[in-house]
């Protein structure tokens, strides 16, 4: 185990630069996921880590050690790819205990620490098979094997999960939690998917156009967004934008919509009046109000899923979504009257797009 | 009947290729196949059967011994010589590619392949001279002795082996060099991550994923081995300087027997036997192909 430290790390592919002065902190032991969409640096980073890329400028170091120009055999740190990258034409053993072979290990200790990776994974009857004859979840667990057996300082995965349907990928999520309780070795780790990284992280480092826009635990990323992209990207669905100004009525600042609604702000919001801001409202923080009383809009389309149901609502020129914990009887055409919850509300500045202090 | 008619269209617009085919490769191989239990001497009208008489003559006859003895040295030694050196060759050209000169190095290796045979093997023919040669000059420099390279009977096979895998060895880099293509980055990169270095994952994942490779290029280069002739002919002389007498090869004594001794139907003996050997091969490859499919 060890801290992963990442400082001032940049990288760029001739004129485009991937990675603008990336500076992040691992602590020890625990599982930190890089989020972000496609093409926005992450899994440059952890390639990086790896050794698999050049540092272009920054340093990076595993437990206090600067690793830049050591070699990737010599950094401890073991990786899991996304297409799982088994040898073929090795046995299942052969390939967990591949790293070990080159390492010239005993045969005994190769076999005894390939026997107890796949013990721990449940792989012991595959052992003699090849990577072909398993199916997608076996191959992940594999590549976790390969890893494992390596005892590293720090485990690399780079979504490990893209391949695998959606209930695999349930399965392997909670089976890579149980393994990182285990072991309690470091963890990076890559994903696109925001559920992923909210089920998974100890820390969540948000990245976008090869910057990290915020690092926090699952649920600070959720209460505190920094801005209006990690509002957005973190949260399923995804958070609803309402354009308007803050102004003050009544001695009360409220927040006018676009289409002329006023909700009263948060009391610890603290924007001048008259400023062009964006209301950030997550759809399960709405929930049916009177007449009169929050935003009104026609149902564009409900979704009942049985325990809840998600409804689209045209409110001017904005839409907006709803999770409802009740079911409804209105039908697409109808007009809603929706409230938020008022210290769930985020309130961004238009212009930066940041969140406003207090809010 | 609209099936009918698609099937009857496809019979028609494969039919000039089938027979073509038919004519210019199965043709050839029926009569050759029929000619062996034949004997004909190129004129004459006759050609009485005479059974397997032509194939009894074969096992005692001292220069067809000769010639299948150099002709599968020679093949396998140029075997022995392309596939390693082609695989090494390709993973250079390969794991360089960032390098400016590597386009050059693949021309380079590919261009003997494209060369003309005969010139080709002219000009080695000079760098083999005994006298003149600047093999000679640099052993000589070097403090060796100089040898009769084409005239020496172990030196000149091997003269001959040298010049097939240098045309062999074009031909097998740009096969190598698609399959190092297709070899998916990612297992390297895992590999270099367990501590392999580059010569280690060339032995442990580059040589065991590129067999399929492997198996192509050894029947493509055995058979294109032991159908040598030009290279023989032109490289190896005798004493006498008749060409191509030095190292015997199968097809220039097939080609003396039906030219030269107007005995088509032995010579034609003489090409099914080669016709079994190059099936053979073709067929143990196809073996070892579904063997690893299967694993």
């Amino acid at each position: 185990m060890a801290a992963v430290e990442i400082r001032n790390v940049a990288k760029s592919f001739g004129p485009t630069d991937i990675i603008r002065n990336v500076t992040v902190e691992v602590p020890d032991g625990a599982f930190v996921v890089l989020v972000g969409p496609s093409g926005c640096g992450k899994s440059t980073l952890l390639r990086m880590i790896a050794g698999l890329e050049d540092i272009d400028k920054g340093e990076i170091s595993i437990g206090g050690r600067v690793i830049n120009d050591v070699e990737p055999k010599h950094r401890d740190i073991a990786m899991v790819f996304q297409n799982y990258a088994l040898y073929p034409h090795m046995t299942i053993a052969e390939n967990m205990g591949f790293s070990l072979r080159l390492a010239r290990q005993s045969k005994k200790e190769i076999e005894e620490r390939v026997q107890e990776a796949a013990r721990i994974l449940g792989l012991s009857e595959y052992l003699h098979r090849y990577p072909k004859q398993l199916s997608g979840g076996q191959r992940q667990r594999v590549a976790m094997g390969r890893a494992i057996v390596r005892q590293p300082q720090v485990f690399l995965f780079d979504e490990p999960l893209s391949n695998l349907d959606a209930k695999l990928r349930v399965q392997m999520r909670g089976e890579l939690k149980d393994m990182h309780a285990r072991f309690k070795t470091t963890t990076i780790y890559v994903t696109h998917d925001q559920i992923e990284a909210m089920t998974m992280a100890d820390l969540i480092v948000v990245m976008r156009d090869g910057v990290v826009e915020q690092i926090g635990t699952p649920l600070d990323l959720y209460d505190y967004p920094a801005n209006m992209f990690v509002g957005s990207f973190i949260g399923s669905p995804a958070m609803n934008f309402l354009k308007g100004a803050v102004r003050q009525v009544n001695g009360q600042q409220v927040f006018e919509t676009g289409s002329g609604f006023r909700l009263p702000l948060h009391a610890a919001a603290a924007a001048p009046d008259g400023l062009m801001a964006t209301l950030g409202i997550r759809p399960e923080h709405l929930s049916l109000s009177r007449a009169g009383e929050g935003l009104a809009g026609r149902i564009v389309t409900i979704e009942p899923t049985g325990s809840e149901t998600f409804v689209v609502l045209q409110l001017g020129e904005d839409r907006i979504s709803a999770l409802l914990r009740q079911r409804l009887t209105a039908s697409v055409g109808d007009e809603l009257w929706l409230a938020p919850q008022l210290d769930t509300t985020h309130l961004f500045d238009s212009a930066t797009t940041k969140r406003l202090t207090g809010s | 009947m609209l099936r009918r008619k698609r099937w009857l269209f496809a019979i028609l617009a494969i039919l000039p290729t089938l027979a073509l085919f038919a004519w210019l490769r199965m043709f050839p191989i029926y009569e050759t196949l029929r000619l062996s239990l034949h004997k004909w001497d190129i004129l004459s009208r006759n050609k009485p059967f005479i059974g397997l008489a032509n194939f009894q003559e074969l096992m005692g006859d001292r220069l067809f011994h000769e010639a299948l003895l150099n002709t599968t040295i020679i093949a396998f030694g140029v075997l022995l010589i392309t596939i390693p050196t082609a695989m090494v060759l390709a993973a250079l050209i390969h794991y360089r590619t960032r390098s400016r000169v590597s386009g050059f190095y693949e021309t380079a290796v590919f261009l003997p392949h494209v060369v003309s045979l005969v010139p080709a093997a002219m000009a080695w023919k000079w760098i083999f001279d005994a006298r003149l040669g600047p093999l000679n000059a640099v052993l000589t420099f070097l403090g060796f002795e100089p040898q009769a390279w084409l005239f020496d009977p172990t030196l000149s096979v091997i003269s001959v082996i040298v010049l097939c895998s240098w045309q062999a060895l074009g031909y097998a880099v740009l096969i190598y060099l698609v399959g190092f293509k297709s070899l998916p980055a990612s297992l390297f990169e895992a590999a270099k991550l367990d501590g392999a270095s580059g010569p280690q994952s060339f032995w442990f994942l580059s040589i065991p994923m590129l067999k399929p490779i492997t198996l192509y290029v050894s029947v493509v280069t055995l058979v294109s081995g032991f159908n040598v002739y030009a290279q023989a002919f032109v490289l190896a002389s005798d004493a006498q300087g008749a060409p191509g007498r030095q190292v015997r090869v199968l097809v220039l004594d097939m080609l003396e027997n039906s030219f030269r001794n107007y005995r088509v139907g032995y010579a034609a003996s003489e090409a099914v036997v080669l016709l079994v050997i190059v099936l053979v091969l073709t067929l143990i490859q196809f073996s070892l192909l579904r063997e690893r499919g299967r694993a």
